[in-house]
């Protein structure tokens, strides 16, 4: 009985933290960018003339996007068109429940993993996810009847099919460095250390593994330099044809994959929930130094540490679509095919003989 | 495999500039955050209906027509306004004065401000001084077209 | 014939033509203000001194004869120097109002002001004080500081209309244009004085700030006012984008031909256009019909209302009323229409009374085009009314825009126990309620054709002004009614243009073969 109550709230805290944060990447995103280019940003938003450096911002358009008129179009086909943008969101949402946000949690002798499942194959199964959110666009694409939202879906299927390869085949080396497709495990097996003193986080032992899973991860968020299928202010594309909120829930799956993205990033190449040198019962420095901590001021630091680099990667890819101007498609699928694709094969063979090689 | 080298280091040069702008803008963010009063500013933003930005001397904003010392309007209705205006959005009817020495004057001067395009033709083309648009007003929006027209009376105002 | 060179252009005229005189025929213009072409040149403006080879001082061009071998210059430093210093004087007087002033645009003074003036003038003195605005007409002004002392309109009322009304008082500066112990000018041709005066000292009170002259639309036309036809230039606004103007036309001015007005036209052509504007009737309108008649379908009823009556050998049952505001052509087709195809007789005129002339231009008749009716053979003496009534079963009406004479009781009585009646009218008007059809017509001024003037003058004119609304040229109707009539088809179906028309009747009738 208790273990359904402490999954339930596992599952209400993990979906609200990842809701609000990708809320508020909406208000990252305009500030942020304001910042790059020497402006202020949305600072108009308020509760009784309370400003808060625009902090409400993101209530005031979910707010004007719930107003909106939802139109659905005479000539659509009304069920999948209602349905698409659900879909989009539903296979972003459902992959954090494979997100280990830290090791575990010990409270009166019981012992909570501070990730919702831990399944064998979460690996996979966020993959897979993250995978059938291109139903989404594509229903969306076909279902509005509209010429040009169907060449947008179909566009973004092709850009997000042709990524998908490199991005599983990037993560093939990185499986057989830790020989698991279970994301607790990986993590677990990047606190390890390398040669005493170098953490054994992905970027070290994955470096060309990583920059393969990056360029095919902010692809796969179709996201400025890779906003090809739908290019709000340019590009006829596959949700032309959505208006209030309905268009408003894909744009924020487009956050949430944000999110979604930095989180893979942090537990596959950047240690996860570790914080170098930190075990269970507190520092321990290569220096032969130590600085025990109890329990609790770990879990914290462990859970910190996530959120740190989370944070730090959706900063680093908001700054990327702001920085990047968008390619061709040619680009795209040159991109994607001739050059992705290759080097994370060439990264598996290189990844394969140096293990053997090294035992 | 030079020239791809040379794109992959403009990339980076790219994303490197857009982080220093980032980072210097939001030191100088935080310091204002921190009320340490710094010389330079985070955004060279002007908060607009708060702050406004100085309107230059020559500046064409609304016009206004010009008065005589005893209230009547300057204009004498030559129309040269009329003829000179481009856009084709002032109408002046004349009307005989009963001042044997004015003559001619204004029955009804009309702007049809939604069609003016404020080249101010219309001041330079004025023998009599009678309009100008230096009133400074450049907030004149309106929800319908008609209240843009202007008649005798509200340019005189 | 003189051998004479003007600015080394050389040149023959006649003996005794003027210097003036001879640089205009060549194209070249010599400013001046008081010289006029139906005065006696009088030099009072010197405005137009020249340089003459051999005579040390410079000559007057407007008052100087040519002689054989006489060397002008008319643009030496000498002249400019001259007109300059002239221009300068006439300016010491003059207000340069020019923003309040009706004459803008179209004032000699203004034209030489910007060619010769010294924008700064070097006199310290103030300008003289002195009226601006005197009544010296009923429908004329004067502003006393602006006047040159030219004496044109002294010199118009002494040697045109002979009537006098206008002086010149007092001496030196205090010189000035007046009337006689206030006695106004009075007189059919006093509009002509607004027109002639070089400044804008005389204006019109008809014209006075109602429109400056550079928006105006000068086009060449014929008065039609009475049978004299004087020729006019009528000067519509084309108005404005944004804003739309009461009227269209806002004055006639006169139109220079020696052989029928010479430069003058009377008052009343001049200041009665209200009619070009007022009331017009723009829409066909028809009895008992449900939404609007376009022109080919009125034309084909008309057509059948008259086959039918044709084909049933009754023709003699249809009347035709007409008035004299109809042109050559327009008769043309209506003798060939009605009284050869159809074969009618019942045709008789009922012109408006015809009022005093005066011995100069104004004529009794008050229709323009008698005369050319009378030379295409048609009878203008009023019918007998009774005989004309008896049955009559389909009746036109072509009325004059004024339509006198047709309340007038025989017709009105008789208008009840038609069957068809069909009224061809240009403005609105209470009898127009007793026909069945009434078509809209074009106006002398807004249509093409010929007229032919009291004396047999045959003169052709092109429209001044668009046609308003569903408007249309009488004789395009008629070419049109006697294509669907369809009697004599060929014959009809070769006019295409007015000018087709014109031909036609040229050939057929030689009185119209002389055009003034």
């Amino acid at each position: 009985m208790s273990d359904w109550i402490i999954i339930l709230i596992k599952i209400i805290c993990a979906l609200v933290w990842f809701l609000v944060i990708a809320l508020y990447l909406t208000w990252v995103e305009r500030k942020e960018s304001a910042v790059i280019q020497d402006r202020i940003g949305a600072n108009r938003a308020n509760i009784w003339k309370f400003r808060v450096i625009g902090l409400f911002q993101p209530f005031a358009d979910a707010i004007k996007m719930l107003f909106k008129e939802d139109f659905t179009p005479r000539f659509s086909r009304k069920f999948l068109h209602n349905l698409a943008p659900f879909v989009s969101f539903f296979f972003v949402a459902i992959t954090v429940s494979a997100i280990p946000f830290g090791d575990v949690l010990r409270i009166g002798g019981r012992e909570i993993k501070l990730q919702i499942v831990d399944f064998n194959v979460s690996l996979l199964f966020v993959m897979a996810m993250l995978s059938l959110g291109i139903y989404g666009i594509i229903l969306a694409g076909w279902s509005s009847n509209n010429r040009y939202t169907l060449l947008g879906g179909m566009r973004g299927a092709a850009q997000l099919i042709s990524y998908e390869v490199a991005l599983g085949l990037s993560l093939i080396g990185l499986i057989m460095v830790y020989p698991s497709l279970k994301l607790s495990a990986i993590v677990h097996y990047q606190g390890e250390l390398l040669w005493g003193w170098i953490p054994k986080w992905g970027v070290f032992l994955q470096p060309l593994g990583l920059l393969i899973f990056f360029f095919a991860a902010l692809a796969e968020t179709k996201r400025v330099p890779f906003d090809l299928p739908e290019g709000e202010n340019e590009i006829v594309g596959f949700f032309t044809e959505y208006s209030g909120l309905k268009w408003g829930l894909f744009m924020f799956t487009d956050f949430m994959e944000v999110l979604i993205i930095a989180c893979l990033l942090t537990t596959l190449f950047f240690g996860g929930w570790q914080v170098p040198w930190l075990y269970a019962d507190g520092f321990h420095f290569p220096w032969g130094g130590q600085w025990l901590l109890p329990h609790g001021i770990v879990v914290a630091f462990q859970v910190l540490a996530f959120n740190l680099k989370v944070f730090f990667f959706c900063w680093l890819q908001v700054l990327i679509r702001w920085t990047y101007p968008r390619f061709r498609y040619d680009q795209v699928m040159d991109l994607g095919w001739k050059l992705l694709v290759p080097l994370s094969l060439i990264n598996i063979a290189g990844t394969a003989i140096l293990l053997s090689l090294l035992g | 495999m030079i020239k791809a080298l040379g794109n992959f280091i403009a990339i980076i040069k790219g994303s490197l500039l857009t982080t220093r702008h980032f980072m210097v803008n939001m030191w100088f963010h935080t310091l204002k955050l921190l009320r340490i009063k710094t010389k330079r500013k985070g955004a060279v933003t002007i908060q607009y209906p708060e702050e406004k930005r100085e309107i230059a001397s020559r500046h064409r904003s609304l016009h206004r027509l010009l008065k005589r010392d005893d209230g009547k309007p300057r204009c004498v209705a030559c129309m040269l306004c009329v003829t000179v205006c481009p856009s084709e959005c002032i109408f002046v009817e004349a009307t005989e004065d009963p001042d044997p020495e004015i003559q001619k004057s204004p029955s009804s001067f009309i702007i049809d401000l939604s069609r003016c395009c404020f080249c101010g033709f219309c001041v330079e083309a004025c023998p009599e001084d009678a309009i100008r648009m230096d009133t400074g007003q450049i907030e004149f929006a309106e929800y319908t077209r008609d209240r843009l027209i202007y008649d005798l009376e509200k340019l005189t105002e | 014939m003189a051998k004479i060179y003007i600015d080394e252009r050389e040149l023959e005229v006649a003996e005794g033509t003027t210097i003036l005189k001879a640089a205009e025929s060549a194209g070249l213009q010599i400013p001046h203000l008081c010289y006029h072409k139906a005065f006696i040149p009088e030099g009072s403006c010197r405005m137009c001194l020249v340089e003459i080879e051999g005579l040390p001082k410079l000559e007057l061009a407007c008052s100087t004869q040519v002689r054989d071998g006489m060397k002008i210059t008319t643009t030496s430093e000498s002249v400019v120097e001259a007109r300059k210093g002239v221009l300068e004087c006439l300016l010491a007087e003059h207000p340069i109002d020019c923003p309040i002033c009706d004459k803008a645009g179209e004032c000699k003074l203004q034209d030489y002001y910007d060619e010769y003036g010294l924008f700064d003038s070097e006199f310290d003195e103030n300008k003289e004080k002195r009226q601006k605005r005197i009544e010296i007409g009923k429908n004329l002004l004067h502003d006393q500081e602006r006047c040159v002392l030219c004496r044109r309109c002294v010199r118009f009322l002494g040697e045109v209309t002979k009537t006098h009304e206008l002086g010149v008082f007092q001496r030196g500066v205090r010189a000035e244009v007046s009337i006689y112990d206030g006695i106004l000018v009075d007189n059919n041709y006093s509009g002509n004085l607004a027109e002639i005066c070089p400044v804008g000292a005389i204006t019109d009170k008809d014209f006075r700030f109602k429109a400056r002259t550079w928006f105006l639309q000068s086009r060449e036309s014929i008065c039609p006012l009475c049978s004299r036809g004087c020729n006019i230039y009528v000067e519509s606004h084309q108005g404005f984008s944004r804003f739309s103007l009461p009227k269209r036309v806002y004055r006639i001015r006169t139109r220079e031909n020696q052989m029928i007005n010479g430069f003058w036209i009377c008052d009343k052509g001049r200041y009665d256009y209200a009619y070009l504007d007022q009331e017009r009737l723009d829409e066909i309108r028809m009895r008992n019909s449900q939404g609007s008649v376009t022109w080919p379908e009125i034309t084909s009823h008309i057509a059948g209302e008259i086959g039918r009556l044709y084909h049933m050998k009754r023709a003699a049952h249809i009347g035709l009323i007409l008035q004299t505001w109809l042109t050559n052509e327009e008769f043309f087709l209506l003798d060939k229409i009605f009284r050869n195809d159809v074969n009618i007789d019942k045709i008789s005129f009922l012109d408006p009374a015809e009022e005093a002339s005066d011995d100069f231009l104004l004529t009794s008749e008050r229709t323009p085009n008698k005369r050319g009716a009378k030379e295409l053979g048609f009878d203008l003496q009023p019918a007998d009314w009774k005989k004309f009534f008896e049955d009559v079963d389909l009746l036109f009406v072509f009325a004059s825009p004024i339509q006198d004479g047709l309340d007038v009781g025989p017709l009105k009585e008789a208008l009840e126990k038609i069957d068809t009646k069909i009224l061809f009218a240009t403005h609105n008007h209470e009898i127009n309620s007793s026909f069945d059809i009434v078509l809209p017509m074009s106006l002398i001024a807004e249509k093409g054709g010929s007229l032919t003037n009291i004396v047999g003058s045959v003169q052709n004119f092109s429209p001044a002004l668009d046609a308003p609304g569903e408007c249309r040229p009488a004789w395009q109707f008629f070419i049109e009614l006697a294509k669907k009539l369809a009697i004599n088809f060929d014959f009809y179906n070769q006019f295409s243009s007015m000018d087709d028309v014109r031909e036609m009747m040229k050939k057929e009738n030689p009185f119209f073969r002389e055009v003034h």
